[in-house]
C-alpha cells in the first residue's frame, strides 16, 4: 500500500503530470468499467451511472489544469520513448486545455443525453457503445495534451479505431458503406499525408516537439508551404474539401455520436491539429514569412475560401436535417483552418475560441436534430413544419444555437467570428474577410428556414392529423440541449476565462 | 571411469556459473538432440513435451545469448576447440543474437499452441515425426543464425529447408503436397545456388569462415569469379527470402502447411534468410563494394517496391485467409529488402526491428487463422463472416494484428515503417517515403475487408454451423493462449519499442561497421 | 514397318532382374566386397581420405543393389523399416551425444580432448564417424524403401513393420 501512495505522491507532486494522467486514464477506466457493468454485471443503470461519475471526475480533472497553466506553468509528463525522434510525451498549454476542457466538459452533457436517446430508442450493443465513447474521449484529451507530433499522431489514430464502431453502430449495409468512405479517408490521409509531413518535419527539424514559436524557423519558404499543404490535407479530420467525405457519411451514426464526436471531439481533433501545427510547429510569424514570399503561398487560404463557400452552398440543398448541419460542420471547420492558414495571432485566437463556441453552438444543433427524431421521428426538413409548437424547448434551443453559429450577439459565436474577421484584415487577407461575410449569409439562409418551418402556422385540419404524434423528446434528451443553448448565451457574456487563457497562445517563445 | 568423469563434469556444470560459454552450441544442439529423440521415443505426448521445453529452453538460451553480446560484443565458440579460421567457429553476434531470439520466441509460442490433432496428415501415432521435423527445423533456423562459417550456413540451411518441405507436405489440403513439391524444387535451386557460390569463393580465397573471407576478398574483388560467386549466393538467398519475382513458392507452402507449421515458418524462415543476406552483403562483401561498385541497389529497392505493392495488390484479392496473409509476408518482406537496399543505419534498423515486429505479428495472425480452422472448418475470408460475436476474443486479436500490419501507430508495424521512412529520408529519397506510406494504405484495404466480414458479416446457411456441425465457441484456452500473447506483444513493442529499436540499431551499426563498410 | 514393329514390343516380357542371371550373380559376388569396402572407407576416415559420410553411402549402396536384384521384402529381411528408422536416429544421436558428452566434461562442443587426454581425438573421431555413417546408411535404406517397396505411399502402415 505504501509503496503505491508513494507513487502517487511522486506523480502528482511533480506538477500536473499526475493530473495529466489522471485526465488521460479516466476515460479508459470508464471504458473498462463500462465493459465490466455491461457485460459482466449486465446492469444499464449501474454502467450508465458509472459513465457520469467518471466523467464529471474527467472534467473535473481538466479543469483543475486551468489554474496551474494560467499562471505560466506547462505541466508536463513524459511517459517513455515512443521511436527516435519523439517520445511518448504530454505538455499542457493553453489551446490543448481549451480543447481537453471541450471535449470533457460536452463528454458528460453528451452522455446523458445519449442515455435518454439510445434507451428512447431501444438501441442494441449500448455497452459497446459507451465503452467506444469513452476511449474516444480519451483519444481526444490525448490530442489535446500532446507534447509532440507523433503522440498527437498515435492519439488521432486511435480517435478514428475507436469512433469506427460507433460510426458503424447499426452494423446495416449502409452503415458499412459508411464506414467504408469514413475509415478510407481518415485513414488513407492520415498514413498517406499526415504521418508524412511528420516524418518530414522530423527530418527538417531533428525534433517533433511542439514548441511556443514554432521549429521549422529558417526552412525555405517553399518547403513550408508544401509542408503546411501536406498538413492541411493530411489532417483529413480537419474536413477540407474534397477530403470531407467522410463528414457527411459519417451521419449515418446515432445522434449523439454525431453531436460528440462530429460536432466535438473528431472534426474539432481535426482543426485543432492544424491550429497546433500551424502556430507551434511552423510558428505563425515563420508561416506568414513564407507565404509572402512564394507565388502560391496563399494555397491553403484559397482552398478553405473555396470549402467554406462550396460547404455553405450545398447546405442549402440539403433536405436532411443532419446532413445540412454536417455541410454546416464543414465549412464552420474550414473557419478554424482558415484563422491558423491566415497566420496571424488575433485570427488564431480567434480560430482557437472558434472551437469552443463552435462545438457548443453545434453540438446543440445535434442535439435538436435527434430530439426531433425522438420525439417526432422525422429527419426531412420539408415535414417538419409546425412541430415547434410541439416542442418549444427543442426548436427554442435550435434557434439559440443557430443563431450562435451564424455569429449574431448576444450569443458565443459572435466573439470568435469578430476575432476570425479581424485578424483576417489586419493580415490583410481580404479574400478571407469576403468569405467569412458571404458565409454569415449562407448560414442564415441554411440554418433560419428550419426554425422558420418549424413554427410555421399549421395548415388548417392538419392539426389531429400526421401531427399527432408529435411530442418533446424525453426530459433526458431536452435538458442537456436546453444546457448546451444556455452555454452559447453565457459564453458570450462571460468569454474571459477562454480569451484570458488565449491570450497570446500563438506568440513566439515567452 | 566414463561415468565417473560425467559425474564430475555435471558437477563443475551445476557448481561452474561459466557454463554460458557453451550456450552458443548449446542453442543448436538442444533441437539437434531432441529431434532424434521424439523419433525414438515414438510417442506423441513426449514428442509434444519435450518439443516445447526445448522451444522454449533455446529461447531461454537465446536472451542470455542477447545480453551477453549486448554486454561484451561478439561471443565466438570454436567448435570441437579448433580456433577459427581452421575450425568451424560459432559466432554469435547482435544481429544473430537477435535473429535467433525471434525465432525461438515464434517456435516456443507455436509450439504451446495445441493444435488438437487432426491438423495434419499424419496417423495418431505417427505424428511425434510432426514435432522430430519441427525441432530439426528449428535447429536449422538457429543454426544459420549463429555459426560463422559459410558451409556450416549452407548445411543448416539444408537441415531447415528439408524438415519444412516434409513439415509442409504434412497438411491435410492434398494440395499441400504439391505446395511442398513446388517449394522442394525452388528450395533446392537456392541451397544449389548458394552453394556454388560458396564453392565459387572458397576457391578464390581459400577460407570459409565469414570473416577470415572477407579479410581475404578485397584482394579478389575484382575478378569474374568472386562477382559470380557473390550474384550466386544472392540470387540463392533471394529465393529463400521470396524477393519479389522469386516468391512463387511462398503462398502455396503457408496456405495448405499445417496451421502451426504456416504460423512458425511465416514468422522465421525468411527472417533467417534475411539476416544472412544482411551477413553476405554487409559483412562479406562490404557496404561499398555492393552498393557503390555493382550498384546492387538500383536493383533491390525497384523489386523491393514492386513487391510491395504486388504482395498488397495480390493479398486484397485472395479468398483464402492464409493465402491472403501469404501474400502479404510477400509485401512486408519488401519492406525489410527496401531497408536493406537503403545501405543506412536506419533502413537496415528497420529491416532488422521488422524481423521482429512482422514475425510476431503474422505468427500471430496465422494461430488466429487456425483458431478459426478450428472452430469453423474452414479458412475463407467469408468464414470469417460474423465471428465478432461468436469469437469475440479471437476476432480482436485479427483486428490488432491486422492494424499491425498497416501500421498503425501504437502497434508494432508501425515502429518498423516509421523507421524505414527515416532510413528513406536519411538517404534523402523522399519519393521513397511517400511510396512506403502509399503500399501501407493497400494494406487498409486487405485487413479491412476481413474485418468487414467480421463485424459484418452474416454466416449463411449451413456457413453458421462451424465443424462437425457445431455451433461456433470461441477458441479453446490453449489456443487462444499463445495467439493473445503474440497480439499482446505487437501492441506491447509498438508503443514501448525502446528495447527492441535499440537493439536492432546497434545489431545494424556493427553489421554496417564490417569489412570494407 | 509399322506392323513389325507392334508384335515385337508386345512379345518382350518386361524385364525382370531376378531372370538376369549375370547381374544376379555378379550382384551377390560384389554384395559382401561393397560392405566390406564401406567398413574400409570408414575406418580409414579417420587418417585419410574417407569417412562416415561416404562410407554410409557405400554401405546403402550395396543393401539397394543387393534389394534391385532379389527384392526389396529380402533386403527388409536384413534391416527392416523399423530398425533402419531406429538406426536413423541412433546415428545422429551418437554424433550429437559425444558432442554433449565433451560440453558435459567441461569442454568445448565436440572438443575430443576431454574424452581422454591421450586417445581422446581418436575415439571421438571413431564414434562420430560411426553415427555419422550409420546415420547416412540408415537414411539411404530408408529412402530406397519409400520409394521401392509396393506400397503407393511411403509410410507403411502402422503395426506392419512391428512398431
Amino acid at each position: 500500500m505504501s509503496a503505491v501512495g508513494t507513487l502517487l505522491a511522486e506523480l502528482f507532486a511533480e506538477p500536473g503530470s499526475g493530473w495529466i494522467a489522471a485526465g488521460l486514464l479516466l476515460p479508459v477506466g470508464a471504458a473498462l468499467l463500462v465493459a465490466l457493468l455491461g457485460w459482466v454485471a449486465r446492469s444499464a443503470n449501474l454502467r450508465d451511472g458509472a459513465t457520469v461519475v467518471v466523467g464529471v471526475a474527467s472534467a473535473a480533472t481538466v479543469l483543475r489544469l486551468w489554474g496551474p497553466v494560467s499562471s505560466g506553468e506547462r505541466p508536463r509528463w513524459l511517459l517513455w520513448s515512443f521511436a527516435p525522434g519523439g517520445h511518448l510525451e504530454f505538455v499542457v498549454e493553453p489551446l490543448g486545455l481549451v480543447f481537453a476542457t471541450v471535449a470533457s466538459v460536452l463528454w458528460v452533457v453528451t452522455s446523458v443525453y445519449a442515455f435518454g436517446y439510445m434507451r428512447g430508442h431501444h438501441e442494441e450493443h449500448q455497452t459497446r457503445f459507451f465503452c467506444c465513447f469513452a476511449i474516444a474521449i480519451g483519444a481526444a484529451i490525448g490530442v489535446a495534451f500532446a507534447g509532440n507530433l507523433l503522440t498527437l499522431f498515435l492519439f488521432y489514430e486511435l480517435l478514428t479505431f475507436s469512433t469506427f464502431p460507433l460510426v458503424t453502430h447499426h452494423q446495416t449495409t449502409a452503415a458499412r458503406r459508411a464506414g467504408r468512405v469514413y475509415f478510407g479517408i481518415l485513414l488513407s490521409t492520415s498514413v498517406g499525408l499526415f504521418l508524412l509531413a511528420i516524418v518530414w518535419t522530423w527530418w527538417l527539424t531533428g525534433t517533433t516537439d511542439f514548441r511556443p514559436g514554432g521549429i521549422l524557423a529558417g526552412t525555405s519558404p517553399g518547403v513550408l508551404v508544401a509542408l503546411l499543404l501536406l498538413y492541411g490535407y493530411g489532417i483529413g479530420k480537419a474536413a477540407l474539401m474534397p477530403a470531407h467525405l467522410w463528414l457527411p457519411a459519417a451521419m449515418v451514426a446515432p445522434t449523439p455520436v454525431s453531436a460528440l464526436l462530429h460536432a466535438v471531439a473528431v472534426v474539432k481533433a481535426g482543426v485543432f491539429s492544424v491550429l497546433k501545427v500551424v502556430t507551434m510547429i511552423f510558428g505563425v510569424d515563420t508561416l506568414r514569412g513564407a507565404m509572402d514570399r512564394v507565388a502560391w503561398g496563399d494555397v491553403l487560404i484559397w482552398i478553405g475560401c473555396f470549402t467554406v463557400l462550396s460547404a455553405s452552398i450545398v447546405a442549402l440543398r440539403q433536405d436532411n436535417l443532419k446532413r445540412r448541419l454536417a455541410y454546416s460542420t464543414i465549412g464552420q471547420l474550414a473557419y478554424i483552418v482558415l484563422g491558423a492558414a491566415v497566420a496571424s495571432q488575433i485570427a488564431a485566437q480567434g480560430a482557437a475560441l472558434h472551437i469552443v463556441t463552435h462545438a457548443v453552438g453545434k453540438i446543440t444543433l445535434f442535439f435538436c436534430a435527434g430530439a426531433i427524431y425522438v420525439g417526432a421521428h422525422k429527419t426531412e426538413i420539408s415535414t417538419m413544419r409546425g412541430i415547434g409548437w410541439r416542442m418549444p424547448f427543442t426548436m427554442g434551443a435550435f434557434f439559440v444555437g443557430s443563431l450562435s453559429i451564424i455569429g449574431l450577439p448576444p450569443l458565443a459565436g459572435a466573439w470568435s467570428k469578430w476575432g476570425l474577421i479581424l485578424g483576417a484584415s489586419q493580415a490583410g487577407e481580404w479574400l478571407v474577410v469576403a468569405t467569412l461575410a458571404a458565409s454569415s449569409l449562407l448560414s442564415v439562409g441554411y440554418l433560419l428556414p428550419v426554425v422558420l418551418q418549424a413554427f410555421a402556422p399549421r395548415q388548417g385540419g392538419a392539426a389531429g392529423g400526421e401531427d399527432a404524434g408529435v411530442q418533446e423528446a424525453p426530459l433526458l434528451c431536452v435538458v442537456p440541449l436546453c444546457l448546451t443553448a444556455l452555454l452559447c448565451v453565457v459564453l458570450f457574456f462571460w468569454p474571459t476565462p477562454f480569451t484570458d487563457l488565449l491570450s497570446g497562445f500563438a506568440g513566439g517563445p515567452p | 571411469m566414463a561415468a565417473e568423469s560425467v559425474g564430475q563434469g555435471l558437477q563443475q556444470v551445476a557448481l561452474s556459473t561459466a557454463f554460458d560459454v557453451h550456450f552458443p552450441a548449446l542453442e543448436v544442439v538442444l533441437p539437434l538432440v531432441a529431434a532424434p529423440l521424439c523419433f525414438l521415443f515414438r510417442s506423441r505426448a513426449f514428442a509434444r513435451i519435450l518439443s516445447a521445453a526445448v522451444a522454449w529452453l533455446t529461447f531461454g538460451v537465446a536472451l542470455v545469448l542477447l545480453q551477453k553480446v549486448l554486454a561484451e560484443g561478439t561471443v565466438r565458440y570454436p567448435l570441437g576447440g579448433w580456433a577459427a579460421p581452421y575450425g568451424i567457429e560459432y559466432r554469435v553476434t547482435v544481429a544473430g543474437a537477435w535473429v535467433i531470439l525471434v525465432v525461438s520466441l515464434v517456435a516456443a509460442l507455436t509450439l504451446l499452441f495445441d493444435s488438437r490433432g487432426s491438423a495434419s496428415r499424419l496417423a495418431p501415432e505417427r505424428r511425434y515425426l510432426y514435432y522430430s521435423a519441427f525441432l530439426l527445423c528449428l535447429a536449422g533456423l538457429l543454426g544459420m543464425a549463429i555459426t560463422g562459417d559459410l558451409f556450416n550456413i549452407f548445411v543448416f540451411l539444408e537441415i531447415s529447408s528439408l524438415s519444412s518441405y516434409a513439415l509442409i507436405a504434412l497438411g491435410r489440403d492434398r494440395r499441400a503436397l504439391m505446395a511442398s513439391y513446388s517449394y522442394l524444387i525452388m528450395g533446392t535451386i537456392g541451397g544449389g545456388f548458394f552453394m556454388i557460390g560458396v564453392g565459387l569463393l572458397y576457391q578464390m580465397t581459400g577460407t570459409l569462415n565469414v570473416e577470415d573471407m572477407a579479410q581475404r576478398l578485397p584482394a579478389v574483388l575484382d575478378t569474374r569469379t568472386v562477382l559470380v560467386g557473390f550474384a550466386f549466393l544472392l540470387v540463392g538467398l533471394s529465393i529463400k527470402l521470396a524477393v519479389f519475382p522469386l516468391h512463387q513458392w511462398l503462398p502455396n507452402a503457408y496456405t495448405f502447411a499445417p496451421p502451426r507449421v504456416s504460423a512458425f515458418l511465416a514468422g522465421t524462415a525468411t527472417k533467417v534468410s534475411y539476416y544472412v543476406m544482411a551477413e553476405v552483403v554487409f559483412v562479406l562483401f562490404g557496404a561499398h563494394f555492393v552498393f557503390t561498385e555493382i550498384g546492387l541497389g538500383a536493383v533491390l529497392m525497384p523489386l523491393s517496391v514492386a513487391a510491395m505493392f504486388v504482395g498488397s495488390l495480390a493479398a486484397i484479392y485472395q479468398a483464402d485467409l492464409r493465402r491472403l496473409l501469404a501474400y502479404s509476408s510477400i509485401g512486408q518482406l519488401g519492406y525489410m529488402t527496401l531497408g536493406l537496399s537503403l545501405a543506412n543505419v536506419e533502413g537496415l534498423t528497420s529491416g532488422l526491428v521488422h524481423v521482429f515486429n512482422h514475425g510476431v505479428t503474422k505468427s500471430g495472425l496465422f494461430l488466429v487463422v487456425a483458431c478459426v480452422g478450428y472452430r469453423t472448418g474452414r479458412t475463407t475470408v467469408r468464414s470469417m463472416a460474423g465471428l465478432g460475436t461468436r469469437m469475440p476474443a479471437t476476432s480482436l486479436a485479427f483486428v490488432i494484428g491486422g492494424m499491425s500490419l498497416i501500421g498503425v501507430p501504437g502497434t508494432a508495424g508501425f515502429v518498423s515503417k516509421w523507421e524505414l521512412i527515416r532510413g528513406a529520408l536519411a538517404a534523402e529519397r523522399l519519393w521513397l517515403a511517400a511510396v512506403v506510406l502509399v503500399s501501407s494504405l493497400l494494406a487498409v484495404v486487405y485487413v479491412w475487408r476481413v474485418v468487414e466480414m467480421i463485424y459484418f458479416g452474416r454466416p449463411e446457411g449451413l456457413e453458421s454451423l462451424g465443424r462437425d456441425g457445431e455451433p461456433v465457441r470461441e477458441a479453446p484456452f490453449s489456443m487462444l493462449l499463445p495467439t493473445l500473447i503474440l497480439v499482446a506483444a505487437t501492441v506491447v513493442f509498438g508503443l514501448w519499442s525502446d528495447p527492441t529499436l535499440s537493439v536492432a540499431r546497434s545489431a545494424a551499426v556493427e553489421l554496417l561497421g564490417g569489412a570494407g563498410g | 514397318m509399322a506392323d513389325e514393329r507392334g508384335p515385337v514390343v508386345d512379345d518382350e516380357p518386361p524385364m525382370r532382374m531376378r531372370e538376369q542371371i549375370v547381374l544376379q550373380v555378379g550382384g551377390r559376388l560384389l554384395t559382401p566386397f561393397i560392405l566390406l569396402f564401406a567398413l574400409y572407407v570408414q575406418f580409414h576416415g579417420d587418417f585419410g581420405p574417407g569417412g562416415g559420410f561416404q562410407a554410409g553411402v557405400l554401405f546403402a549402396a550395396a543393401l539397394v543393389l543387393f534389394g534391385l536384384l532379389f527384392g526389396v521384402d529380402r533386403v527388409q529381411q536384413v534391416i527392416p523399416v523399423s530398425v533402419s528408422e531406429v538406426m536413423i536416429a541412433v546415428g545422429v544421436l551418437l554424433y550429437a551425444g559425444v558432442g554433449v558428452t565433451t560440453l558435459l566434461l567441461g569442454s568445448a562442443f565436440l572438443d575430443y580432448d576431454a574424452l581422454s587426454a591421450e586417445h581422446g581425438q581418436h575415439w571421438g573421431i571413431l564414434l562420430v564417424e560411426a553415427g555419422v555413417g550409420i546415420a547416412v546408411a540408415a537414411t539411404m535404406t530408408r529412402l530406397y524403401y519409400a520409394f521401392g517397396s509396393l506400397h503407393p505411399d511411403s509410410e507403411p502402415a502402422a503395426g506392419e513393420h512391428g512398431e
